[in-house]
């Protein structure tokens, strides 16, 4: 049996996971997406170095798959910020940059749109704000 | 030092892209309520990488599975995009089988 595959799976998983919801709930909070960025950047390049220099493979290949998706993760907070513009995720009426924002854009909105079931057929805006009230 | 972690990651960048047509695709001509079979592929799939012996093919064989997994949990909320127009909606999709058992389970959402 070889358990190499399985530990990149469940590395895989769980840093596709924590930096999804990482990325959607610092960029929501911070004032600036330069400083997560650079910081994922960073993270991102001295786990990749660690991949390097370990001899043990498992923590090698568990490195890399982390390393590459902090880089990932570092792209995504500019990604995060253009969903909350075109309104595909909700702004935060307490973080001055998503104020600004909220004024500058007019698709920019606070309501998650996507927080409920899906009903089967194509819904307008209003439809789809009254679904979410009442989920 | 040498480079395999560094390539699996790249490789594990590229798997996880495939994911993203897989979802998108996935939704628009099954529809989200194929979840629990995506998620057994995914489970499937680790389990199958634990009996292949190449270590490269072992793990990339492994985050095809968990990027299975992971595409399962997705289907939901692509399917509320799809409804508000942010992608295209199909309403002639292939339902999945069991469809009234599956319709009683929480989709999942991480």
């Amino acid at each position: 049996m070889n358990w190499l595959g399985f530990i990149a799976a469940v590395t895989a998983f769980l840093s596709i996971w924590i930096g999804h919801v990482a990325v959607r709930k610092i960029e929501s909070t911070s004032r600036t997406i330069w400083i997560p960025t650079v910081t994922a950047l960073a993270l991102g390049l001295i786990t990749e170095y660690f991949s390097l220099i370990t001899d043990n493979l498992s923590l090698k290949t568990a490195f890399g798959i982390i390393g590459i998706t902090l880089l990932w993760d570092a792209l995504e907070f500019t990604r995060q910020q253009n969903r909350v513009k075109h309104g595909h995720a909700p702004t935060n009426p307490n973080n001055p940059r998503h104020v600004k924002i909220l004024t500058e854009h007019k698709s920019a909105t606070t309501l998650d749109l996507l927080k409920r079931d899906p009903v089967g057929k194509l819904v307008s805006q209003d439809e789809g704000i009254k679904l979410i009230a009442g989920h | 030092m040498n480079t395999f972690g560094f390539i699996i990651g790249i490789a594990t960048l590229l798997i996880i892209g495939l994911g993203f047509p897989l979802v998108i695709r996935g939704e628009r001509y099954l529809g989200y309520l194929w979840w629990p079979y995506m998620m057994g592929i995914g489970f499937f799939t680790i389990i199958a990488s634990l009996f292949i012996l190449i270590d490269w093919l072992s793990v990339v064989t492994g985050v095809l599975g968990a990027t299975f997994i992971w595409g399962s949990t997705e289907l939901k909320e692509q399917a509320v995009r799809t409804e508000l127009g942010w992608f295209p909606f199909n309403a002639n999709k292939i339902k999945p089988p069991f469809e009234g058992v599956i319709k009683k389970w929480k989709a999942p959402h991480l």
